[in-house]
């Protein structure tokens, strides 16, 4: 069997690229896709200890579902507000994107 | 219609007064038709009332009436509003509607064509009201809140010509000098409260007699409980000292004649004024079982005002001021007889007193009406042109002085007497000088304004005898002062129904029924035509020996005239002592309070405000980072702690 250390290895991997993509990343977009990374090095870790912690239940599994589901409702709402953002400002970058300050 | 609807008498009033200030500009003639059917409505219930109580009564054993509603109730603990009848109240009663009635008559000639015609008539309404309501509250709150009332038409009425800079400062020195006592009168009937756990008065007498008063600690200063309801009464006292002017706060009601003269009549003489004296008779229950410093300084501060205010009479030249000083004289009087122990001789005094003061108000009210002037300087001469107006001037000064047989004559013997009987020989000598010196400046206010020759030729040859509707009150007032002292006869009493004379009518526990004491007689009608002869010897023809008097006493005309300098010690107190206080307290206030506290926190609030908003850049990396490092500083908290 993988070791555990193995699953959580490549999910904080996952998630700090991801941090860095949020944070590098100017184009919303690939920010959107940043936090995908994210949301999956979560699922990862889910179902890596649902299989290691309890194997009979499903806990972890139906965990790791909902966050699928969400993450694709995220992507869609996300994904309008960015296309009413280019409409508007003909740019997706977010630097740009700073009407809502003092 | 039974003493215990009493209270319809005030009613009547408070309505005209509600009607007139919502509706008085729409009515004709400012509504003053509504004012006077109210009071005239108000002195003829008066009737039954008093008839019935007279039923009641078995022999010179009265029952009062009562009747009262709930007012407050707090838990377990209520206030009620209730009424009261009983031989002081239908004393007051009587004095107060038909003056108020007559002075009401008056004033609709007197006021003629003021532009405040209508607004005149409300606060009359609204005094007569409180006035009522002060006389029958069976409450020590409802009187106290009818004290104010009375109080604050007072100062609307002195200020009713306020665009006169005199008048509106007049207004002011009044409500501010009777609130120092008022505030004293509030504190008494709180302490009182404070033992007995009631505002009623009869369950204050009740709880007194009890020796429900016990020894208290106020404070940590222990007190018996005889010394704590001396206290309290003198407490009361205060309030009876501003309401009444007494010394030391009579200032204001030689100022207060800067209102209309009517008002002085009404307010300033016959009934706002004696309030003070009607409470003090009210709870003498309570002087009597306080101390006898309680009676004593009654009667100190009353001979006080006596004296000091009839040699101010003097020297004064303004003809309504000098009748100011006659009302203070006279409320002193009353004073003396309550601390002689006599509510007799103080209630006759007062009864007889309401119309011959207003008599004299009113008179002189017909004076200045017809010669535009009030300072005596200028009158003289005007018997011949204003002979009624004269004639009862003339009767009203006889009873002032106390000439037998009008009525003031009666009353002032009675108070002569209880001070002889209850007081040292000492008071008993200074009251009968006060006696001289009455008859000296009422003698010199007629001589001056009615005989000899006329100093403005003008104003004299103008004047005449007011209307029908102002000489009218002043005859009624003529009679009732000539024959009103005649209540003190068993017959006279008997005769209009009560059971006797004065003295069994109006008594504290016991009936006094009339003793006619030679001595204090002889003494008081020698020294007041004594006083009389002096005056006119000083005053008839040029005043030649007055003014060479004058000359050469003048230290003692200066502070006369002066007022024994007490308004300028009030006034160098206020000046030098009250407004540094003020200054120092308004730099505080201004400085400390709101430009430091308020506006200082409101701007701290604002500045860091303005400061820290451009934190919110609106940049979506900036907040992504924030929440970034918000998680590694917490994790690498835990880390710590953890560790």
């Amino acid at each position: 069997m993988i070791p555990i250390n193995n699953f959580l290895v490549l999910s904080s991997i996952l998630f700090s690229l991801g941090i860095y993509g949020v944070l590098a990343r100017r184009n919303a977009v690939l920010i959107l896709m940043s936090v995908e990374l994210m949301l999956q090095a979560v699922s990862i870790n889910f179902i890596a200890f649902a299989v290691y912690l309890s194997p009979q239940a499903f806990t972890g599994l139906i965990f790791a579902v909902f966050v699928i589901t969400i993450a694709a409702a995220e992507v869609g709402l996300a994904l309008a507000i960015i296309l009413r953002l280019y409409r508007n400002k003909s740019t997706a970058n977010v630097d740009e994107a700073d009407m809502m300050k003092w | 219609m039974g003493a215990q609807e009493a209270y319809l008498i005030p009613a009547l009033p408070a309505a005209a007064f509600v009607v007139l200030l919502l509706f008085g500009k729409y009515l004709p003639r400012g509504g003053d038709f509504i004012a006077i059917a109210a009071i005239a409505g108000a002195f003829v219930l008066f009737f039954p009332v008093l008839a019935d109580f007279l039923d009641k009564a078995n022999g010179t054993d009265f029952v009062s009436a009562e009747k009262s509603w709930k007012w407050v109730q707090f838990d377990n603990f209520e206030i009620r509003l209730g009424f009261f009848v009983d031989q002081i109240t239908i004393v007051m009663l009587a004095v107060v509607s038909f003056v108020a009635l007559l002075v009401q008559v008056y004033s609709v000639a007197y006021m003629r064509g003021d532009p405040k015609y209508g607004w005149y008539f409300t606060c009359m309404s609204l005094f007569a009201a409180s006035m009522l309501t002060l006389v029958l509250a069976d409450n020590l709150l409802l009187l106290y809140a009818a004290w104010e009332g009375v109080g604050f038409c007072s100062f609307l009425l002195i200020g009713f010509w306020w665009e006169r800079r005199s008048a509106a400062e007049a207004a002011k020195k009044a409500f501010i000098t009777t609130r120092i006592g008022d505030v004293g009168f509030l504190i008494g009937i709180l302490l009182l409260w404070r033992e007995a756990g009631t505002f009623d008065i009869t369950e204050i007498f009740d709880f007194a007699e009890r020796g429900g008063f016990r020894d208290a600690d106020i404070g940590g200063l222990g007190l018996s409980g005889n010394a704590y309801l001396t206290i309290a009464v003198l407490f009361l006292f205060a309030g009876a000292v501003g309401k009444s002017g007494q010394f030391p706060l009579h200032v204001w009601l030689p100022d207060a004649m800067e209102g209309p003269t009517p008002v002085s009549a009404l307010i300033h003489a016959a009934t706002m004024v004696v309030a003070g004296v009607y409470m003090v008779a009210r709870m003498f229950p309570l002087f009597v079982l306080a101390d006898d410093i309680a009676l004593d300084v009654v009667a100190a501060l009353g001979l006080i005002t006596v004296l000091m205010s009839a040699t101010m009479g003097l020297v004064e030249t303004d003809i309504k001021r000098v009748i100011a000083y006659s009302t203070l004289n006279s409320l002193g009087l009353m004073f003396v007889a309550l601390g002689s122990g006599s509510v007799t001789a103080a209630m006759l005094y007062l009864f007889v007193h309401g119309f011959f003061k207003a008599l004299l108000f009113l008179a002189s009210g017909s004076v200045i009406h017809a010669t535009e002037k009030q300072d005596i300087r200028e009158l003289g001469g005007l018997a011949a042109k204003m002979p009624v107006t004269a004639a009862v001037f003339g009767i009203g000064t006889l009873a002032m002085i106390g000439v037998i047989p009008l009525s003031g004559f009666w009353a002032k013997d009675e108070v002569l007497h209880a001070v002889d009987q209850h007081r040292s020989v000492v008071l008993y000598m200074l009251a009968l000088i006060s006696v001289f010196v009455t008859a000296l400046y009422m003698t010199r206010l007629f001589v001056r304004t009615f005989l000899f020759e006329a100093r403005d030729r003008v104003a004299w040859g103008h004047s005449h005898d007011a209307e029908p509707l102002m000489t009218l009150p002043l005859v009624l007032l003529a009679v009732l002062t000539a024959v009103g002292g005649f209540v003190v006869f068993g017959f006279v009493g008997e005769a209009l129904g009560f059971p006797g004379g004065f003295g069994k009518f109006v008594f504290f526990e016991d009936p006094e029924p009339f003793d006619f004491a030679w001595d204090v007689a002889i003494f008081s009608t020698a020294l007041a035509v004594g006083g009389i002869v002096t005056g006119w010897y000083f005053w008839s023809e040029k005043a030649e020996p007055a003014r060479r008097a004058g000359e050469a006493l003048q230290p003692a005309y200066e502070t006369l005239r002066n007022r024994y300098y007490i308004d300028d010690a009030y006034q160098w107190v206020i000046d030098r002592v009250v407004l540094t206080l003020g200054t120092i307290v308004a730099w505080f206030d201004r400085n400390i309070v709101n430009d430091t506290a308020v506006d200082g926190s409101a701007g701290l609030g604002l500045f860091a405000g303005f400061e820290l908003k451009f934190l919110e850049t609106g940049k979506l990396p900036n907040y992504a980072l924030a929440i970034v490092a918000g998680v590694i500083g917490l994790a690498v908290l835990l880390l710590v702690l953890r560790l």
